[in-house]
């Protein structure tokens, strides 16, 4: 039942989606990684809930910062993406790092940003 | 060309069920007096286009529209509602009477359900109090025939249901479906499942059958001689591959829907630009019957055969002085032409996508897949997609092959390519891994895998595979034959008997059970193993074959229609095939099920 509960809680604030107040919405994902938490089997759920709201703080400081409502509710690789795209290379490595991105999977996504924007000059150097 | 498919070579009149439903509907409106404002359920409008033609719709005093949110805008005073029983169709019902009645409008309402009422749609429409103002009927469409040998029960999300939410009222539905065809062809003697729900199923009927016993109007023997019911959740393997067939790779690339498909009207040939046009494919097109079952690489032979006959053909007429005669198989022959321009325009659309580098390896992959012998590489190349981001459910197909093969993944390596779609593709995916976890297609490894004994025993992969002259039904996957229908030929050949050890490899019980005699008395008695059903058949047999109808719970691609057909053509083969299934569908339509759509 607890689970059900924590569930609902987990795809409530993706329905209420567009809502200007992301205060809300943190904080439901934060009520539902604490649910998942207390049921031993739902350790990964609750890690992801974790990270999904601190992506969702993060997307909100970038927000904040570009001037561009472009972050929140896109993936963390999307994000990183997106930093890349606009010359925000430190932003980009501090989603990477405060995510745990592998390297793998980082070289894919700075290939393609750089390609998008055909700064051949980086993704030489890279 | 009619999108109506013909049945007149149907092996059992299908056009009979057709004409019924088609004859009840139009009663429906008829009983309505006036003009009326017919309201349909998107989704069935496609099933309602194989059924019956608009225009005769239009005669009998309706106009058409497409439920929505928005509010219907006719001039009629009665409306007639055509909905399958999902609660979110209810919503809209019930604001649209509401918005009539701030506006003061007064208007007749019907609803009609297809197939059937529910209780908990009936609840929604009394708690917003418009229950009382509406005429509520059922429409009882269970079957709808959609070629020649294909039937649908038009249920596109029983497999989801079944799986996830555990909802099982389809499991219903297609028994009443079954049984409908029993009151029409004979109660059908023998039965084998495989699968909870097709066991699950085989009870409901015979529950059916003990309550309210089927009275054949014609005495004699039954059309059908054998009903075998596999379930999606035996054989999730194969829809997960990319079909090979004619057909099969029209409808991964280009989506067939309700037997067309619908393409750029320059792909056709057509001048006008950026216009859509609907292509119909049923057998009723004598090129596509022959071309639809087979491998592409041999339909791109054939049609340039036909081509160049052709143009051997016009020489002739254009150089030589030909008699009348000749000239008359001249033109006859130049009445196929639309047929092979349709095909060759739709055989080149199709290459541009086979002929792609990524397409290629992606079926290498597949194969090493279902091989099961390289799990390094597998899940190397399911890492490098999510990092590349590639789409989703392309991504997932592919992960459920994995998984099942390996029946289920180590902890290890589950959590962190979890991890890594969440990371790549949002964490509103949570909900879609979720959901293929509960059904079983994405999971924890808990014990060894017997995917390798399964694939040897029922030898599934089978080396060179000649897709030009088949010897076995893997040619519709080039190598790879799929499980469900070399099960379908173990159950047709010897019943489960012989190969029970491997059926319990695989997920879900078995059963078999004839009905003794023709008596509505029901009584059981199992199968005595081996042969015993070639030789009952070969007793039937006079001068007529007697049929098999196979029903797949959860959908079936139209690969493993190819390879029944294929199976049905062979000599020696006592029995003529007719599939019934929820859905056509393909890995990618199967896949989409499965994720929550956030809107």
């Amino acid at each position: 039942l607890l689970w059900k509960e924590s569930w609902e809680l987990g795809k409530n604030p993706m329905a209420s989606k567009g809502s200007a107040l992301h205060g809300p919405r943190i904080k439901l994902i934060e009520k539902a990684q604490h649910l998942f938490f207390e049921t031993k089997e739902h350790n990964f759920e609750s890690k992801a809930a974790e990270e999904h709201s601190k992506l969702l703080r993060i997307q909100h400081e970038l927000e904040v910062a570009t001037k561009q409502a472009i972050f929140v509710d896109s993936s963390i690789s999307d994000t990183i993406r997106t930093c890349i795209v606009l010359g925000n290379h430190k932003a980009a490595e501090k989603v990477k790092t405060e995510f745990k991105v592998s390297d793998k999977r980082w070289y894919w996504l700075k290939v393609f940003a750089l390609a998008t924007i055909r700064d051949w000059d980086s993704l030489e150097k890279f | 060309m009619a999108q109506i498919p013909n049945l007149g070579n149907a092996p059992i009149n299908l056009s009979s069920i057709r004409d019924q439903s088609q004859k009840e509907l139009l009663n429906l409106l008829r009983n309505i007096r006036g003009k009326k404002c017919l309201v349909i359920d998107p989704t069935l409008s496609g099933s309602l286009s194989l059924l019956v033609q608009t225009s005769l719709l239009k005669e009998h005093g309706a106009e058409l529209r497409h439920l929505s949110a928005d509010p219907v805008q006719t001039d009629c005073t009665t409306i007639v509602y055509l909905v399958r029983s999902q609660l979110h169709l209810m919503k809209f019902i019930s604001s649209h009477v509401q918005n009539d009645l701030s506006k003061g409008l007064k208007r007749d309402y019907f609803l009609y359900f297809v197939p059937r009422r529910s209780v908990a749609c009936e609840k929604i429409l009394e708690e917003e109090n418009v229950h009382d103002r509406m005429t509520i009927g059922e429409y009882p469409l269970y079957i709808l025939p959609l070629d020649e040998d294909v039937l649908s029960f038009e249920l596109d999300l029983a497999y989801k249901e079944c799986q996830v939410d555990g909802d099982t009222s389809s499991l219903w539905h297609i028994a009443k479906a079954i049984q409908k065809l029993e009151s029409a062809f004979g109660v059908i003697p023998n039965v084998r499942a495989k699968g909870k729900a097709s066991v699950r199923v085989a009870d409901i009927l015979n529950r059916m059958q003990a309550e309210e016993p089927v009275n054949s109007s014609e005495p004699g023997l039954p059309e059908i001689n054998t009903l075998i019911l596999i379930d999606r959740e035996v054989d999730m393997v194969t829809p997960m591959c990319s079909q090979l067939t004619y057909e099969g790779l029209l409808d991964e690339f280009l989506r067939i829907n309700n037997g067309s498909v619908e393409v750029d009207s320059s792909i056709m040939g057509h001048q006008q630009e950026g216009k859509k046009i609907k292509v119909p494919l049923n057998s009723s097109d004598k090129l596509f019957k022959e071309i639809r079952d087979l491998n592409f690489e041999v339909v791109v032979q054939v049609l340039r055969q036909k081509a160049t006959s052709m143009k051997q053909d016009y020489a002739e007429v254009t150089t030589t002085n030909q008699s009348v005669s000749e000239l008359k198989d001249f033109v006859k022959k130049l009445n196929s032409l639309p047929e092979i321009t349709r095909h060759i325009n739709l055989a080149q659309h199709v290459s541009t996508f086979t002929s792609k580098p990524s397409f290629l390896s992606r079926l290498d992959m597949e194969q090493t897949f279902v091989e099961a012998e390289s799990y390094d590489i597998c899940f190397e190349y399911i890492e490098e997609m999510i990092h590349k981001q590639e789409p989703i459910v392309s991504v997932l197909r592919l992960l459920i092959l994995f998984s099942i093969t390996n029946s289920g993944l180590p902890k290890k390596h589950f959590d962190y390519l979890r991890r890594e779609l969440l990371h790549s593709y949002g964490f509103e995916q949570m909900g879609t891994l979720n959901n293929l976890e509960k059904a079983g297609l994405l999971k924890k490894q808990e014990a060894k895998s017997n995917w390798l004994s399964v694939k040897r025993a029922l030898n599934l992969i089978v080396e060179d595979t000649d897709t030009a002259n088949p010897n076995d039904i893997s040619y519709v996957f080039s190598g790879y034959a799929p499980l469900s229908i070399r099960l379908v030929q173990h159950a047709i050949r010897s019943g489960w008997r012989p190969i029970e050890d491997i059926l319990k490899f695989l997920p879900g019980p078995h059963s078999e059970s004839k009905k003794s005699g023709f008596s509505s008395s029901a009584s059981y008695e199992s199968l005595s193993g081996n042969g015993s059903l070639t030789n009952s058949a070969n007793k039937i047999n006079s001068g007529r074959r007697s049929l098999v109808l196979v029903v797949f719970i959860g959908g079936v691609t139209f690969a493993e229609i190819s390879a029944l057909r294929y199976l049905s053509a062979q000599e020696g083969m006592p029995y003529d095939l007719i599939v019934a299934t929820t859905k056509l569908v393909n890995g990618h339509s199967l896949t989409e099920t499965f994720m929550d759509k956030w809107s």
